[in-house]
C-alpha cells in the first residue's frame, strides 16, 4: 500500500535551538525506502512523526487513506523500534499476542517457530539479549498484520553476527511489504533499500535508487555520508603529486568537489593519472583499504594486498567520478 | 555480591553474604543488650560505631571507606539508639496494659484509620496529577512548586490553612472542619499528599515513552495503554507513594492537634460512635498528665504498629518473585 508523506513538523528542547524536520516522500506499495543520516539528523523525530507521535503539518496517507488526524492505533503502521521498547512485564508471548484485544493476528507461536525462538516463549524480556528480544520485537509488530512498517535503526543496537542473521531475515520479510527504514548504517541501508533517501538537518537532500546515491551522490555530504572520496576542486582541476588533473564539469556550473567510490580508485594501472604516497593501510576480510595521500587530501582506496611501496600509481575512471558544486 | 567473591574476605573466611548479615545483626543485638542489661547503654554507641570501622577495614575498603563508615554509623546510631532504647526500657506489663486500654485502642484505630482515608485521597487525586507532571505541560514547574509547598510549611501553619480554608468563614461553609474527621483527613491529606504525588510522577516518569508507543502502534488507545502498559509499570512506585502518604499522615501531630484536637468517629470494633485523639495527640497528651512512663508505652505500641503495618505492604508489594525482575 502506498505510503504518502509531506510532513513539516518542528520540535524544541529544554536548552537546543528549535528543530524543523521537513519531508515529501512517496512509498509506492511494497517498496523498502531507507532514510540514511546522522544522529540528530532528525530521522528518527520523522518516523516518529509518520507514526502519529508527533504534532505536524501537512498530511500522510496510507493506500489513499487519510491518517493525518488519525491516533497512532488506527493508522495501521507497525513500528520496530531501535531498543526494542517490549512490554517487560508480559512474557514474550504475551508480548507478540498483544495487539490481539484489537486485530486479527497471526499465531503467536507460529511467529515465534518461523523465527527459531520458540523457547523463548515463556521468558520475560529482561532476561533476553539483545538479538533475541529485536526477534521478538519483529515477530510482535508483524503479529498484527500491519499496512506498512516503519523501523527505527532496528539493528544497530546489536553484535555483528546478530545483525547480519536479523538483516537477512528483514531483507526476506520485508520485501514485499511497504516500509520506511532509518537508519546511519550505509551497509544495512545498501542491503535493504529499494530506494535510498539521505536526510540533513531535518531535510532530505537526495533520494534515489541505492545505485543513484551511492554512486551518483549530488552534494559533498552525501558524497562523504555514503562512504565516497570527496576532494576539493580547484577550478575544475584536481592537485596531484606533479601536475594537475582535469574532470569535465559538463552540467556543473562550477564543480568544487568531485566524488569517486573507494571500490572504483584503480591502483596500478597499465596507464596511471598520478602516483600517490600511502598514509595508511587497513587489513579487512579479503583485502586491505588505503589512505593515500592526494596533495594534501586524503583518498581511500581497496587493493587486494598491502602494497609493495610506498607509493602507488593511482587512475580515477572518469566514467566513475561525479563532480559536485556545494 | 557474595563475601567470597571478594579476594581479601575469601583467603581469611568463606561466608555467604546473608549468613555474614545474619551473623553481625545477631552481634550488635547481644551487644546492645549487654549494654543495656550492665546499666550502661551508651557503651553500645561505641561498640557499634568502632565494630563498623573495624568490619569496613577487615573488608579492604581502605582508610576512606573505613572514615565512612565510621561517620555513616555515628548518624545511623543517633538515628536508631533512641528509638531502640524507646522500645527497650519500656515496662512490659505497663505496655500491655495500655494495650488493653479502649482510649489508647481507639486512638491507635484512629491513627490507622484516618491516615487511611487520606493516603486514599491523596493517591486518587495525585495519580491523575503525576501522570499529567510526568507527561509535562506548560506551567509544570509552578504547579510542581505548588505541590511541594506543603513540604516548606509548618504544620502549625498548614492546621491553620485548613482552618481558614475550609473552616467557619472558609471556601465552603457547608462543611463542618473543626473537631470533625472531614478537618482530620484534610490535615492529613494536605501534609501527605506530596508524598503520593511525587512517588507517582516518578514510577510514571521510569516508564519508558517507547513502550507506551510500541502498545498504540499494536492497536491500543490511550486508555488501554495505560491500562495493560503504564499502570501494570508504575502500581508499585504508586502503592510506594500511598505508603509514604500514609506514614506522614500517621505522624502528623501539628496540623492535627489545631485542627481536630479530638473527633467522633464510628469504632468498628465496638459498632458504635466515640471520641478519640490521633495517636500522636494522645500520646503528647499523656505525657503531659501522666508523665514518660505512660506515653513511652503507647508510642511503643503506636511504633509497633506502624512498623508491622508498613513491613506488610513491603512484603506483599516487593516479595514478588513471579513474573518479571
Amino acid at each position: 500500500m502506498t505510503l504518502e508523506i509531506d510532513v513539516r513538523a518542528a520540535f524544541t528542547a529544554a536548552g537546543a535551538d528549535r528543530f524543523e524536520v521537513r519531508a515529501d516522500l512517496s512509498v509506492p506499495d511494497g517498496e523498502t525506502l531507507v532514510v540514511l543520516g546522522p544522529s540528530g539528523s532528525g530521522k528518527s523525530l520523522l518516523l516518529e512523526t509518520v507514526a502519529g507521535f508527533h504534532d505536524h503539518e501537512g498530511t500522510i496517507s496510507l493506500a489513499g487513506r487519510d491518517l493525518t488526524d488519525a491516533p497512532p492505533e488506527d493508522r495501521g503502521l507497525g513500528f520496530v523500534f531501535q531498543d526494542y521498547a517490549l512490554f517487560p512485564h508480559a512474557t514474550v508471548r504475551e508480548n507478540v499476542a498483544f495487539g490481539g484485544r484489537y486485530h486479527d493476528i497471526r499465531d503467536p507461536d507460529d511467529l515465534l517457530a518461523e523465527f527459531g525462538v520458540s523457547d523463548l516463549a515463556d521468558r520475560y524480556p529482561p532476561t533476553l539479549s539483545g538479538g533475541e528480544r529485536q526477534w521478538v520485537a519483529l515477530a510482535r509488530a508483524l503479529a498484527v498484520r500491519p499496512d506498512a512498517f516503519l523501523l527505527d535503526e532496528p539493528l544497530s543496537a546489536l553484535d555483528v553476527p546478530t545483525r547480519q542473521t536479523l538483516r537477512e531475515v528483514l531483507t526476506d520479510v520485508l520485501a514485499d511489504e511497504t516500509a520506511v527504514y532509518v537508519t546511519h548504517n550505509r551497509t544495512t541501508a545498501r542491503a535493504l533499500a529499494d530506494r535510498v533517501a539521505v536526510i540533513r538537518d531535518g531535510d532530505i537532500v537526495q533520494i534515489g535508487t541505492p545505485e543513484t546515491v551511492f554512486e551518483r551522490p549530488e552534494s559533498p555530504f552525501v558524497a562523504r555520508f555514503t562512504g565516497a572520496n570527496c576532494l576539493e576542486l580547484d577550478d575544475g582541476a584536481l592537485a596531484v603529486s606533479g601536475g594537475r588533473l582535469t574532470f569535465e564539469t559538463e552540467g556543473v556550473s562550477a564543480g568544487t568537489h568531485l566524488a569517486i567510490r573507494p571500490e572504483h580508485v584503480e591502483l596500478d594501472p597499465e596507464s596511471p593519472d598520478f602516483s600517490a604516497p600511502v598514509e595508511r593501510v587497513l587489513h579487512e576480510e579479503g583485502r586491505c583499504l588505503l589512505a593515500l595521500d592526494v596533495a594534501g587530501q586524503g583518498l581511500d582506496a581497496y587493493a587486494p594486498a598491502p602494497p609493495k611501496e610506498k607509493e602507488v600509481e593511482v587512475t580515477l575512471p572518469h566514467d566513475r567520478v561525479t563532480v559536485l558544486s556545494e | 555480591m557474595s563475601a567470597d567473591a571478594h579476594p581479601a574476605a575469601g583467603t581469611r573466611l568463606r561466608v555467604g553474604t546473608g549468613t555474614a548479615v545474619l551473623a553481625v545483626l545477631s552481634i550488635q543485638l547481644v551487644a546492645f543488650a549487654a549494654a543495656v542489661a550492665a546499666g550502661y547503654p551508651g557503651a553500645y554507641a561505641g561498640f557499634a560505631i568502632l565494630s563498623a570501622g573495624a568490619l569496613a577495614a577487615w573488608r579492604n575498603r581502605g582508610a576512606f571507606g573505613t572514615l565512612a563508615a565510621l561517620l555513616g554509623t555515628t548518624l545511623l546510631v543517633a538515628l536508631g539508639l533512641p528509638l531502640l532504647l524507646l522500645v527497650a526500657r519500656q515496662d512490659p506489663t505497663l505496655v500491655a496494659e495500655m494495650a488493653g486500654d479502649p482510649a489508647v485502642q481507639q486512638a491507635l484505630y484512629l491513627s490507622i484509620y484516618a491516615p487511611l482515608l487520606a493516603a486514599f485521597a491523596s493517591v486518587g487525586l495525585g495519580v491523575p496529577l503525576a501522570l499529567l507532571l510526568a507527561r509535562g505541560f506548560p506551567g509544570q514547574q509552578l504547579v510542581e512548586s505548588l505541590v511541594d509547598l506543603p513540604l516548606v510549611v509548618p504544620h502549625s501553619v498548614a492546621g491553620l490553612a485548613v482552618l481558614f480554608g475550609f473552616g467557619q468563614g472558609g471556601a465552603f461553609p457547608q462543611f463542618e472542619v473543626l473537631q470533625t474527621m472531614t478537618g482530620m483527613v484534610l490535615a492529613m491529606t494536605f501534609v501527605s499528599a506530596p508524598f503520593a504525588v511525587n512517588a507517582a510522577r516518578e514510577a510514571f516518569e521510569s516508564v519508558p515513552t517507547r513502550v507506551e508507543w510500541a502498545a498504540r502502534t499494536l492497536g491500543a488507545n490511550r486508555w488501554e495503554t495505560f491500562r495493560r502498559v503504564t499502570a501494570p509499570l508504575a502500581w508499585r512506585g504508586v502503592l510506594t507513594g500511598g505508603v509514604l502518604s500514609w506514614a506522614r499522615a500517621v505522624s502528623e501531630f501539628g496540623a492535627v492537634a489545631i485542627v481536630a484536637y479530638s473527633v467522633e468517629f464510628f469504632y468498628l470494633p465496638e459498632g458504635q460512635t466515640v471520641s478519640a485523639q490521633h495517636a500522636p495527640v494522645f500520646i503528647y497528651n499523656a505525657y503531659l498528665s501522666a508523665g514518660l512512663e505512660e506515653s513511652g508505652a503507647v508510642a511503643t505500641l503506636l511504633l509497633a504498629l506502624s512498623a508491622a503495618i508498613f513491613l506488610l505492604v513491603r512484603t506483599v508489594a516487593y516479595d514478588d518473585e513471579e513474573g518479571w525482575p
